[in-house]
């Protein structure tokens, strides 16, 4: 069997387990209980200083958002895609759109709030409820060996950067 | 995601993550975890839902503040449905 036959396989295995997992909780949760995550025993921590109607937020999301101009995330690779994209704080919710075959995305395509909250966090933005909406990014968060490397030794730093020169205050992420 | 998060959190950027699944929250230990037992794609709820959506934007960001340990796992229990969601008016956090 050729590679790319193989990855073709993956792909579909991947997708398939994917959307089996977003219709079944309980089934998702079984699988997490036996996923060989890396393990850690330290956790760093940065006290939150800023009060919220002062503070700098950037949304990160795992759910393959990206702008309908940026690439997408690459499909073709069962290892999956450690890149990230850079969303707009003021982004129109029509240039936003979703890849990422591996979860059942559509709730999410009727309203992203459920998956990234922009429009929300606008809003508190506007209510002096916070202080101001950063930048956020997007990651595609089916990652596998050896990309897990890449994030954690480039990708994931270079966000991060770029997070601390935008003086954001408190970053909130979430799932696919 | 958890990693991501640690990522930041090591440069001195305090991170929230929302999470469904536990057992890879209690491997990676991201610095802030709300635990949710939610579908994928669905972190903060239900399409439509608004005040589900921002209760629980309410309670990462608290977790901001309330946290005072690397490491932290919130379960705040709430059910996917059938449950009753009132909008937050008090946003101020301690």
């Amino acid at each position: 069997m050729t590679t790319n036959n193989q990855d073709s396989l993956l792909h579909l295995l991947y997708q398939g387990v994917g959307q089996v997992f977003s219709r079944s909780p309980a089934l998702a949760r079984l699988w997490g209980s036996t996923f060989n995550a890396l393990r850690f025993g330290e956790t760093p921590f940065a006290a939150m200083r800023t009060p919220l109607d002062r503070a700098r937020i950037a949304l990160i999301t795992t759910g393959g958002v990206h702008t309908v101009d940026q690439q997408p995330y690459d499909m073709n690779d069962p290892r999956g895609d450690p890149t990230f994209r850079a969303i707009p704080a003021d982004i129109a919710r029509d240039q936003l759109t979703i890849t990422h075959d591996y979860y059942d995305h559509r709730d999410a395509e009727k309203d992203l709030n459920i998956l990234f909250p922009l429009e929300l966090f606008r809003e508190l933005e506007q209510l002096q409820i916070i202080g101001s909406l950063a930048t956020c990014y997007s990651f595609m968060g089916h990652i596998k060996p050896p990309y897990v490397e890449t994030l954690l030794c480039t990708t994931a730093p270079q966000a991060a950067g770029m997070l601390k020169q935008d003086r954001v205050d408190a970053v909130l992420l979430t799932p696919a | 995601m958890g990693l991501i998060a640690r990522t930041i959190e090591a440069t001195g950027t305090p991170t929230v993550a929302l999470n469904g699944l536990k057992d890879i929250a209690e491997k990676v230990r991201p610095p802030r975890t709300v635990h949710l037992k939610w579908p994928f794609g669905h972190p903060l709820g239900e399409p439509g839902n608004r005040a589900q959506q921002l209760v629980v934007i309410y309670y990462a960001l608290l977790a901001l503040y309330d946290v005072l340990a690397p490491g932290v796992i919130l379960e705040p229990g709430w059910r996917w449905r059938r449950e009753r969601y009132v909008e937050p008016h008090d946003w101020r956090m301690p």
